[in-house]
């Protein structure tokens, strides 16, 4: 009887404590921080509601025009990057399950190798593609422009380079829910004299309806974090307009200055609720459209 | 009726062949690059392929052991990677048995708390993260890298379905048999989740291989960090002096393990994503 007492605790156990550590005191000191003056060394000092002060309302402040900056540049990124995450792998997933397509294994494996590639590699080689002198949109297209200094150009090298890494991954979930509307569903539309087009708007865009809503808000999420392509392809230029909240947020923590830790806490939990609001949104209206 | 069929056939062709092409030549051209020679990448026009294929970039590479220790950078890598996943495939089997299999007081309770608080963004935690592996001594050591990241609620999220879903007579037989919980863990839901478990620990490992954020912060010692941070630090030595050739021999270097890794693993990644969709971003 003893025994069985103590086993929750050695199967739960380890994990609880790591989750305590690693998760939840980290989020709750993170919440804290943000209310006070920190520079990573010295205890926090509680200044109450100063930071959200300063970061929201004191237009001298370079928080100011550093938190809206960054808030605009990865609303900016998230608008751009999330539309095409959604719609290319969709299209890529219909086009594979093209009955007479072949190759079908190979093509998906190629279109799914990005994903397993580091930001900061994939940096490295697209820069090259982008260089002005020695890639392939100078040599090949005869580009003149340096694309990570002018804008819009750099933004296009930005989304480009997230795009092609993160397509992959929901090209997969598409084609598991796809192949799993049941094929009956087709036929007889088939027979009703249903295009492919009409097919897709009628039949398979309502079956993967759940799908489509968790990787809408996960890519839109996940796209709210963007932090290495950025920095690898652009380090926030020209004039900071690629420079988003993420690198912002490691500069004032982190970087070689004296860390104000505190200031760059509370643009986390803002870019927080941001993303929750964000995400809470979403899976209302999908859900509600849905029904 | 025959031919509307085929001129979907070419779409979607035109399509797949297209971003196909899109996709791997970045790689492609990357790959070859790192192979020409400094004269040729500095004399320009467009060649998919190198002249003559040149190795002394590679030679470069691996002779810089000061400013930029790749190789120090890829053991870096490997150690934190395979660490992270041999723990992860640990602690989230042994947490999923946990939750669906002994009965204790509360239990589904304190699960759906911890995957609730999991979902609160990230980017909140991530100052206070580094205070505490500072606290801990870990800062600039392979630690802060494995065990961090062992406390996300995703995996377990996917064992303990896995989980339920195998029917409980197995091991209330073995339990009237007088089995303990452990072994019954150990030689029958392990072996029957091994599927779910070779899944999780391929992403983890991708994922910890491919880290970027968290290294560039934790790190400051350039013989300690990983391959991704070290990435970075390139960028600025070789990239400044236009060595390009060195520049894609050092990104090429850092690709292969997980390209590698892919190509074994190809059915596992591609195959069984439908259980798997909940770990992604």
């Amino acid at each position: 009887m003893n025994k069985r007492s103590f086993a929750p605790f050695l199967f739960v156990g380890p994990h609880l404590i790591l989750f305590l550590v690693f998760i939840l005191l980290p989020t709750i000191y993170g919440i804290y921080a943000s209310f006070t003056r920190w520079n990573l060394i010295n205890d926090p000092v509680w200044v109450g509601f100063e930071n959200y002060r300063t970061i929201l309302f004191d237009q001298d402040s370079s928080f100011h025009f550093q938190f809206f900056n960054g808030l605009k540049n990865t609303l900016i990124f998230v608008a751009l990057s999330v539309p095409p995450l959604i719609i290319i792998p969709l299209l890529v997933a219909v086009a594979l399950e093209h009955k007479k397509v072949k190759f079908k294994g190979f093509m998906q494996a190629i279109i799914y190798i990005p994903g397993m590639i580091s930001i900061s590699a994939a940096a490295l080689i697209w820069s090259l593609i982008f260089n002005k002198q020695l890639g392939i949109t100078g040599n090949v297209f005869g580009s003149e422009i340096s694309w990570a200094a002018n804008q819009p150009y750099a933004w296009i090298i930005i989304i480009v380079i997230s795009v092609w890494g993160a397509v992959g991954g929901n090209m997969i979930i598409y084609r598991a829910s796809i192949n799993g509307v049941p094929s009956d569903l087709y036929e007889a539309a088939e027979m009703d004299g249903a295009g492919p087009v009409r097919r897709f708007f009628s039949i398979t865009l309502p079956s993967i309806r759940f799908p489509l809503i968790f990787t809408f808000v996960m890519t839109t999420a996940g796209a709210f974090n963007v932090f290495g392509q950025p920095l690898m392809m652009t380090d926030g230029g020209p004039q900071q307009t690629t420079h988003v909240l993420m690198m912002y947020i490691r500069q004032l923590a982190f970087g070689s200055g004296e860390s104000v830790a505190g200031m760059a806490s509370a643009m986390a939990v803002l870019l927080g609720l941001v993303i929750l609001v964000i995400s809470a949104l979403q899976y209302y209206v999908m859900n509600r459209n849905a029904n | 009726m025959v031919k509307k069929i085929s001129i979907s056939k070419y779409i979607s062709y035109l399509f797949l062949v297209t971003i196909c092409v899109i996709w791997v030549v970045p790689v492609i051209f990357g790959i070859t690059t790192s192979f020409r020679s400094q004269a040729e990448v500095v004399s320009a026009g467009f060649r998919l392929f190198p002249k003559e294929w040149d190795f002394n970039n590679y030679v470069a590479i691996l002779e810089n052991t000061s400013t930029a220790p790749i190789l120090r950078w890829l053991s870096n890598s490997l150690l934190i990677a395979v660490s992270h996943t041999v723990l992860v495939v640990f602690i989230i089997s042994l947490t999923g048995y946990g939750y669906t299999r002994l009965k204790f007081k509360g239990r589904d309770a304190l699960f759906f708390t911890l995957l609730g608080i999991s979902f609160f963004p990230g980017v909140v935690n991530l100052i206070p993260s580094y205070k505490i592996i500072e606290a801990l001594g870990w800062v600039n050591t392979a630690w802060a890298m494995i065990i961090p990241g062992l406390a996300g609620m995703g995996n377990i999220f996917l064992v303990r379905q896995f989980m339920k879903g195998i029917p409980g007579e197995l091991d209330e037989s073995a339990k009237v048999d007088g089995a303990s919980d452990f072994r019954i863990y150990y030689s029958i839901i392990l072996p029957l989740v091994k599927p779910v478990l070779i899944v999780c620990g391929l992403f983890s490992f991708i994922g910890s291989w491919n880290d970027f954020l968290w290294p560039v912060i934790v790190y400051t010692d350039v013989e300690k960090m990983p391959i991704t941070a070290g990435l970075l630090l390139l960028q600025d030595i070789y990239g400044n002096y236009r060595m390009i050739g060195q520049l894609m021999g050092s990104a090429i270097l850092a690709i292969i393990p997980t390209l590698v890794l892919f190509i074994f693993a190809q059915k596992y990644f591609l195959q069984s994503i439908n259980l798997n969709s909940g770990i992604k971003g």
